[in-house]
């Protein structure tokens, strides 16, 4: 069985645009094979379409051309709940719910039996520490308390797929690095396959198997790192003469992607200068 | 010893001071001292009457007398009726108008266009349409709280965030899943913006109709009061108007509080006390 977990072939997406700004190319053929549980991040600045990206393999955006399949079924544009969990910024939880609720909530829209709906939510919250903490609504949670929730309720569903869209974006380094090492335990445990959108190196690096960097806007694969380390990863792995070096080696690849990124902020003309 | 007692006694004295309730209580009784004094001691009695009048006129003149307080029950039932109405059609053209940024673009504006119209213009028109009777005062409450139940419908679709909608429909939730369970918990707080206002201006458009008719209503009873220069009845009426209109603002309050979902109610107001 070596057909890959998620399959992405000559991937193009184009908005429309209006007025004088014109059609916008976010992600220009992009080709990509993820093994069935591999952790890979998306690394690259932003704007350069690897949220698209991510979208398109979890069919809530229809790709303008080129297909996506996972585990062998064409997504287009239409979500595979049974398949792929999402999990977005801890803002994604719903306020007017409490914790355990949310976690209901999400097994319902599933379509899993009532009868498992607490057992199977109890079970994530243990698994990330917040089980005291069901009866709580998300706004009485700080920030890292509410994204070890909504990592939970990805967790829950039990996917073979796990689609993580800047999870940590809102989150302090300190908090972020702590959650990187549970995230690391975590799914060492569940063999679960990840694609993981951040804009941090020292994430992408501590968490991956894979690193695909991409370039600035139109979104192309610019290079693929390879970390050769094995899971779940000690916070001893960040202070590795290795670590630094492919930290480096993300930072040297994506600085001329940033520029170019930052030029066509400024001055929308000098995009390819 | 006597030092600590003294100081217990000072921070008591500051705490009745910060109590907003009995602050407000305070100013209440001084607005009402106030009248009283003035109405006992230089008001012209044909115009206005002092607090103590008032109520005795309540006890004498209105609590007594079944056609007044039939008419005032016959009043509560109008604007029932009219807010009824205007809840159920305002949140069903509310959430048809919200329901897509097309909807939106294309009918919002003219329902603040004809929300703009001054109504009170209208309603000899609407008197002629709906006759003297209860159908004219129910129609103009009605065409005047649809309107902020409306707007504030559609205010609140329009700021459900994107990425609730994509978690839900990521997670496997149908259309009918999402309007249940995102879109219609997430416009509670707005919604119950629109329902409060809906209720103040439901009340004034009954009540004007009723002032505009006065065949036998509350309207009848007030322009008979004030052309007999008899103030203090009048002013015991319109503080039985002033009562429904608190209790009905009260009702919407008690459903607000129960049916606002999560810890989304509006904050309670804090007064820190100094130890």
């Amino acid at each position: 069985m070596n057909e890959p977990a998620i399959s992405i072939r000559n991937v193009t997406q184009r908005y429309e645009g209006s007025g004088a700004s014109g059609a916008v190319l976010a992600i220009d053929e992009v080709s990509l094979d993820i093994r069935k549980g591999e952790f890979v991040c998306l690394l690259g600045p932003s704007g350069c379409g690897k949220s698209t990206l991510l979208n398109i393999i979890g069919g809530l955006f229809r790709p303008t051309s080129g297909t996506c399949t996972v585990a062998g079924r064409l997504v287009d544009g239409e979500p595979h709940p049974d398949q792929i969990a999402f999990v977005f910024q801890e803002s994604t939880l719903f306020p007017w719910y409490t914790v355990i609720e949310n976690f209901r909530i999400a097994l319902k829209f599933k379509g899993i039996a009532k009868s498992e709906w607490d057992d199977r939510a109890m079970r994530a919250l243990k698994s990330v520490g917040m089980a005291s903490f069901a009866q709580s609504y998300p706004d009485q949670l700080s920030v890292g308390m509410r994204q070890r929730v909504n990592m939970a309720r990805g967790i829950c569903v039990e996917t073979d797929i796990l689609l993580m869209d800047e999870p940590f974006a809102a989150l302090d380094e300190q908090t972020r690095m702590v959650l990187g090492e549970d995230l690391s335990q975590l799914l060492a445990a569940t063999g679960k396959t990840i694609v993981f959108v951040t804009h941090s190196l020292a994430e992408a690096v501590f968490l991956s198997d894979r690193i695909v960097v991409m370039t600035a806007r139109p979104g192309r694969i610019k290079t693929i790192i390879d970390v050769n380390e094995p899971h779940p990863r000690s916070p001893d792995f960040m202070l590795e003469p290795r670590f630094s070096e492919l930290r480096n080696e993300c930072y040297s690849l994506l600085r001329d992607e940033i520029r170019a990124t930052v030029a066509a902020q400024r001055d929308p003309q000098g995009a390819d200068a | 010893m006597s030092e600590a007692t003294l100081q217990a006694k000072t921070s008591t004295f500051s705490a009745v001071w910060r109590n907003p309730t009995f602050l407000r209580v305070l100013l209440i009784a001084a607005v009402v001292l106030a009248l009283e004094i003035y109405g006992r001691g230089w008001a012209d009695p044909a115009f206005m009457s002092p607090p103590s009048g008032i109520m005795n006129a309540f006890l004498v003149k209105i609590a007594p007398e079944p056609k007044i307080i039939e008419a005032l029950w016959f009043c509560v039932l109008q604007i029932a009726a009219a807010y009824a109405l205007s809840v159920v059609v305002g949140v069903i053209i509310g959430l048809a108008i919200g329901a897509t940024n097309f909807s939106r673009v294309a009918f919002f504006p003219v329902v603040l266009l004809l929300f703009a119209i001054p109504q009170v213009s209208l309603l000899p028109l609407v008197i002629l349409m709906f006759g003297l009777g209860p159908a004219a005062k129910i129609a103009f409450g009605f065409s005047h709280g649809v309107f902020p139940i409306i707007m504030n419908v559609v205010a609140g679709m329009r700021d459900v965030k994107e990425l609730h909608r994509r978690a839900a429909r990521s997670m496997g939730a149908s259309r009918a899943d999402t309007i249940r369970h995102v879109i219609l918990p997430h416009i509670v707080p707005s919604l119950f913006t629109g329902l409060r206002l809906g209720m103040t201006l439901t009340l004034l458009g009954v009540i004007l109709a009723e002032l505009y008719v006065s065949t036998g209503g509350i309207g009848y009873y007030t322009r008979l009061f004030a052309e007999n220069y008899s103030p203090a009845p009048l002013f015991a009426l319109i503080g039985c108007l002033a009562l429904i209109a608190v209790l009905f603002n009260e009702l919407v309050r008690i459903a607000e509080r129960r049916l606002t979902p999560g810890k989304r109610r509006h904050p309670k107001l804090k007064i820190p006390v100094k130890e």
